[in-house]
């Protein structure tokens, strides 16, 4: 299936790409959820109404139609963008996704940054001096950091960091700060710089930092590894193999060829690594009770909250694909072979 | 690079911030104005129950519930530490006659907007609550007495039974016989008085936009987060002298509540801690522990219409051997009460059946009456629970039932456990002999405790039916007589006893954790679970 | 059999230094945790489930202690022996969901790279939807599926896991089967007659399967993390089913606030210490399987003496 590469083709055939990938997704989610037994009425009420009680509930919210039909319901609903309301609790889903979508956003970001910053340059040094002391260094430090799960990191930092430092154990901000910031874009950490309440900042960065730094230490472990193997990769490539021939230092070499070509892939991976974040970000919010999509998703879950549960997930898979759309097209841009 | 752009970023980011502290004069102690009267300064609530909705018409909860109470008012309601119901928006009821109840309401009353409550807001409320028949909603499971179900499960309010001759009467016409009716009007899900010009008719309203007339009014709401109230300055009742600001925090983890409420980060954190968190923190001198009596149970039911559980004797020998207080001990660190009657104590007419018919646990008497009635032993039995619905604990408590049956050397026990959304089901089809259920009440009196269980197999249709029970329960609904009822009450708990349709474990202790400066937790903390948060205050 | 053999050393035999220690301590890691898995009803002082010895029950929450290396908890459990047992458990869930994986992935991979056209392009196409999205939230839905149907048992979860790994075979052994379906050899079996199920078998299978191992490996410790992070939500395995330990950990939340240190971390170190150690096997494996990676032995260059020259390389 190869052709001649052009960049608008090539975006043109990610993009239509995006609908299947997420409508596989979806469709996924939806069987799984409805093959489970259990359901929201008697994931609210079971203990305490009759069979027959809890059967008429939910034959009037339509969970007795024939699967088919729910799917096309839910199927067409998602197509207008309807995601409806939450049974659990009562909320539009829409409003689920952008109260509390700023949360992991910022989780992730703040996440991802801190990854960047500390992984990338620890996973070149690591590649440049491959099998010395540093380069173990890193690697056990990039390994132990992946291997130690992020609840268990994250209770250890609640529990030991968070009194000593004065940083608070949970939440995202105080619930005075949530009260007073006026609500512009649902991210708190942008409202709360767009409304110069100094204490409001202090607070909401001070909530940020043992979240931030748990989910980013996970992270940044990847990311070593990540780019230790692609400098070596490099390293190990023609082009440099000519530089050293001709006679240039090893230092040179990788400064001005391996480091810059070796991040090329490096950005495809990282973008890939999204998905992981957001895996990572549900365990952390759960940990901080942090008000974010993860932790509600894993609440709707519980709730058999067909409709919450469907609705954010399909938010995630917009996000991800999304992402790795992105990553994509700038990859292609980089670099001409990748469009096919 | 991409590291200097960061870190400029970062630099300028610092400058910032520590700019904008120089410039703050505010020190954050709640910004919106408002606030009406109040005593004290504004205090912080932490809970982990959820809320399913903060509308009436689509609540069961205690989750829902505990906000309702603060935000509106019900036409009777349960005054702290009593089993009588004193009048909220009304001045009183009285039963005409055990099918006629008269409410008479107070003058002048007001929702926070400004707009009056009327009789005509009362009927409105009734009315929309059982046309909307939200599944979540307490409605139509609670109205018994005023509704109608037809074949397909469609409630619908019995012509003429909410009569408003003027402004300030209501009268129902009940169906039935029902002196359980007064309690239902208590509880908000069933009873809060909505106001008419502000909720539709047919469907929800959303929970931020809800108006009531409460001591409280709701100023903000982000579900699952956090909600602020604020003292409703057009209140007229006597359920004043709280803060003026309250805000509840929502925690999805019990360990995250109880590290903030070490913190400070919460002057409150009421539900729920597990028993560890609350045996640790009575050691913490910067925290107080507050209990008070519970109504929250824990109980075995028997599949008696099962192979195993038909043998009375087999249902009996558990009972004299099941050891209530090792289970409170070992399974919860003290932090429940041993349950000894399904009724637990707090509710007029409540006895402790079960210790009067067994004392204590004894594996010899217990072996008496399996050989009296010709069982064998070890007696074969499935045990069943869920470690999903019922908190961490419910997995030592279960460990600890199948350890004593085992130990007495009168029965052999399987344990199986099933996830809750199986669970349901599979203990209705007779999946287990044995099985833990729990209960909460729905209205302070002990009728919720024993005509969902007893009469026709309960909601859990468990098979138990007798007919005595069921008469002395009819006899209890139908009459007005406090003396009457607490002597059927009586009866039918020493009934249970006998039968053994199920086995009592505990009543959980209603706790809240306080930190300095908190006054009046202590006052709230009865069976009903009403958290009133107009006897709390804050001093500085 | 000396084939198999100097296969299999070839990973020690041809790193030097400090990357050979790491393979090596990654093989011992895994290696000791493969013995407790194996011998635990051996090893382990106590069942994982035991609450008592000799009639006397097991103190409650108590501190490591002679009896007790380890201390217990608060169900009575000793903690030494939950994290043998767990040991089992994990190396149960993870080889089970990982030959499910293996047997499921690999030909399907190869099947669909082999054949192409239409059915190769859906199954690619829900191949990458479920390897992009994030492995947990699946791995989740997932786990209430299989719990509620099968109940918590370690061939729900193993089943859980498989699914959400099971892309990942897929694409490694797809791709390869395209690269490698156009390669000289395969062209001249099929010239001489050979049908489309022995090319596969006989030619393409050992060509694609290379990079299992180091994918399996990783896969290892990821699908032991999933496990754990499955289990700190509640989910799955229970405390008598089997042990487990992110189930555990969940539980010792609530006991390190007062002062219960033992019943969290031992879990927490068994979970990083497993997971170190196959991804120390997994990357020592990539480095000597993978091309691009391997270490060039430089040979000494001997050249005959000469002139001193003028020219120097005068960068820096």
């Amino acid at each position: 299936m190869t052709r001649s590469g052009s960049l608008p083709r090539y975006i043109l055939q990610r993009v239509l790409l995006v609908i299947p990938m997420i409508w596989v997704i979806l469709t996924l989610v939806f069987v799984v959820l409805r093959v489970a037994p259990g359901d929201p009425v008697s994931a609210a009420l079971g203990g305490k109404l009759s069979d027959e009680a809890l059967d008429q509930r939910r034959a009037a919210l339509g969970f007795n139609e024939p699967l088919i039909e729910q799917y096309w319901d839910y199927l067409s609903a998602v197509a207008r963008l309807d995601f409806g309301t939450t049974f659990s609790d009562n909320q539009p889903v829409l409003q689920v996704v952008r109260d509390n979508g700023g949360a992991t956003l910022s989780l992730t970001l703040a996440a991802f940054l801190l990854a960047l910053v500390l992984g990338i340059p620890l996973g070149l040094v690591a590649g440049r001096f491959r099998d010395t002391i540093p380069d173990v260094v890193i690697r056990m430090f990039g390994i132990l950091t992946y291997a130690a799960p992020v609840f268990f990191v994250g209770f250890l930092l609640q529990a030991y960091a968070a009194k000593p430092l004065g940083l608070p154990t949970s939440g995202a901000s105080s619930p005075i700060t949530a009260f007073t910031v006026e609500p512009v874009t649902h991210i708190l950490l942008v409202d709360a710089f767009l409304s110069g309440d100094g204490a409001a900042i202090e607070d909401v960065l001070k909530h940020l930092v043992l979240p931030a730094l748990t989910l980013g230490l996970l992270v940044c472990g990847v990311f070593i590894r990540l780019v230790r193997v692609n400098i070596l990769q490099t390293m190990q490539s023609d082009y440099v193999e000519a530089a050293e021939a001709r006679g240039i230092a090893r230092g040179k070499v990788t400064r001005r060829h391996a480091f810059r070509n070796a991040l090329v892939p490096v950005i495809t991976v990282i973008g890939l690594q999204f998905a992981l974040l957001l895996g990572g970000a549900v365990l952390t919010e759960s940990t901080f009770n942090w008000p974010g999509l993860g932790n509600k998703l894993v609440d709707y879950i519980n709730d058999r909250d067909y409709g919450a549960v469907q609705g954010i997930i399909t938010v995630f898979a917009v996000a991800v694909v999304l992402i790795s759309l992105l990553v994509d097209i700038v990859n292609a841009l980089i670099d001409p072979r990748v469009r096919y | 690079m991409r590291k200097k752009h960061l870190l400029a970023l970062l630099g300028a980011g610092t400058l910032i911030v520590s700019l904008a502290a120089c410039g703050d004069d505010d020190d954050g102690d709640g910004g919106n104005g408002g606030a009406g009267g109040g005593v004290g300064e504004p205090w912080i609530l932490g809970t982990t129950d959820t809320v399913t909705a903060l509308d009436p018409a689509g609540s069961y909860d205690l989750g829902s519930s505990s906000l309702e109470y603060n935000l509106y008012q019900t036409l009777l309601t349960v005054p702290a530490n009593s089993t009588d119901v004193v009048g909220d928006a009304a001045e009183s009821c009285e039963y005409d006659d055990p099918q006629t109840l008269t409410c008479t309401l107070k003058e002048g009353l007001e929702f926070s907007n400004g707009n009056p409550l009327t009789s005509s807001d009362v009927l409105y409320s009734f009315e929309r609550a059982i046309t909307i028949q939200d599944a979540n909603g307490a409605a139509i499971y609670l109205l018994g007495s005023i509704t109608d179900t037809a074949k397909d499960g469609t409630v619908t309010l019995n012509e003429g039974a909410i009569e408003t001759p003027d402004d300030t009467t209501v009268i129902f016409h009940l169906d039935q016989p029902d002196t359980t009716f007064q309690y239902v009007l208590t509880y908000p899900g069933a009873g809060a008085i909505v106001d008419e010009d502000t909720f539709p008719a047919d469907e929800k309203l959303a929970d931020e936009e809800i108006i009531g007339s409460g001591p409280y009014k709701l100023s903000q709401y982000k579900a699952g987060d956090q909600a602020v109230l604020e003292a409703n300055e057009n209140y007229t009742g006597d359920n004043t002298g709280g803060a003026p600001q309250v805000f509840v925090k929502y925690y999805s983890e019990p360990s995250a509540l109880k590290l903030a409420v070490e913190n400070g980060e919460v002057n409150v954190a009421w539900r729920s801690l597990s028993a560890p968190d609350i045996a640790d923190l009575e050691g913490n001198d910067d925290v107080t522990v507050a209990t008070g009596q519970g109504a929250e149970i824990r109980y075995w039911v028997w599949k008696v219409d099962g192979p195993v559980g038909k043998d009375a004797a087999v249902r009996q020998a558990a009972a004299q051997v099941f050891d209530r207080e090792a289970i409170a001990e070992n399974a919860y660190d003290g932090t429940v009460d041993p349950l000894n009657s399904i009724v637990p104590p707090g509710f007029a007419g409540q006895k402790d059946s079960f210790e009067e018919t067994y004392g204590g646990p004894d594996a010899d008497k217990a072996k008496q009456i399996l050989d009296d009635a010709g069982i064998q032993t070890p007696a074969e039995l499935t045990v069943g629970w869920t470690p999903t619905h019922y908190g961490p604990s419910a997995e030592d408590e279960a460990n600890e039932v199948e350890r004593q049956l085992e130990e007495s050397g009168l029965f052999d026990v399987t344990l199986k456990s099933t996830e809750w959304e199986q669970y349901q089901t599979i203990y209705k089809e007779g999946a287990y002999d044995l099985f833990m259920l729990g209960w909460f009440p729905d209205y302070p009196d002990a009728d919720t405790y024993l005509s969902p269980f007893v009469v026709d197999g309960g909601f859990f249709q468990n098979g138990y039916s007798s007919d005595e029970a069921n008469q002395l329960v009819d006899a209890e609904q139908g009459t007005e007589d406090p003396a009457e009822r607490e002597e059927i009450f009586g009866q039918l708990q020493d009934l249970v006893a006998q039968d053994v349709p199920f086995i009592p474990s505990w009543v959980g202790q209603n706790t809240a954790v306080y930190g300095a400066g908190m006054e009046g937790v202590e006052d709230t903390l009865d069976p009903s679970f009403i958290f009133r948060f107009w006897l709390v205050s804050k001093s500085s | 059999m000396r084939g198999v053999l100097r296969l299999l050393a070839k990973p020690f035999t041809e790193t030097a230094g400090l990357a050979r220690w790491m393979l090596v301590a990654g093989v011992a890691i895994t290696v000791i945790f493969l013995v407790l898995a194996l011998f635990a009803p051996w090893i382990a002082p106590y069942g994982f489930a035991q609450s008592s010895a000799d009639g006397v029950r097991f103190p409650k929450a108590g501190a490591p202690s002679g009896d007790h290396l380890l201390g217990t908890d608060r169900l009575f459990f000793d903690v030494f022996s939950r994290v043998i047992w767990g040991a089992r458990t994990a190396i149960e869930v993870v080889v089970l969901s990982i030959l499910i994986c293996v047997a499921v992935g690999v030909p399907l991979g190869l099947v669909s790279g082999y054949y192409g056209g239409w059915m190769d392009r859906i199954l690619v196409m829900i191949m990458d939807a479920l390897f992009a999205f994030p492995s947990f939230l699946l791995a989740i839905v997932f786990s209430f599926l299989f719990t509620d149907i099968i109940g918590g048992s370690v061939l729900a979860v193993a089943l859980s896991l498989s699914v959400i790994y099971i892309p990942q075979y897929f694409r490694v052994v797809r791709n390869t089967t395209v690269s490698a379906k156009e390669a000289t050899y395969v062209e001249a079996a099929r010239a001489i007659g050979a049908s489309d199920g022995v090319i596969m078998r006989r030619y393409l299978f050992g060509n694609v399967v290379q990079s299992v191992p180091v994918l399996g490996t990783l896969n290892a410790a990821d699908a032991i993390l999933t496990l754990a992070g499955l289990g700190f939500l509640g989910l799955g395995i229970q405390s008598t089913d089997a042990a487990e330990w992110g189930h555990d950990l969940n539980r010792a939340l609530a006991d390190a606030g007062s002062g219960i240190w033992w019943t969290g971390l031992f879990p927490g170190l068994a979970i990083v210490l497993l997971v170190t150690g196959l991804t120390l096997v997994g990357e020592g494996l990539n480095e000597t399987v993978n091309p691009t990676l391997r270490r060039r032995r430089l040979l000494p260059v001997v050249m005959s003496a000469r002139q001193e020259t003028t020219m120097t390389e005068g960068g820096n």
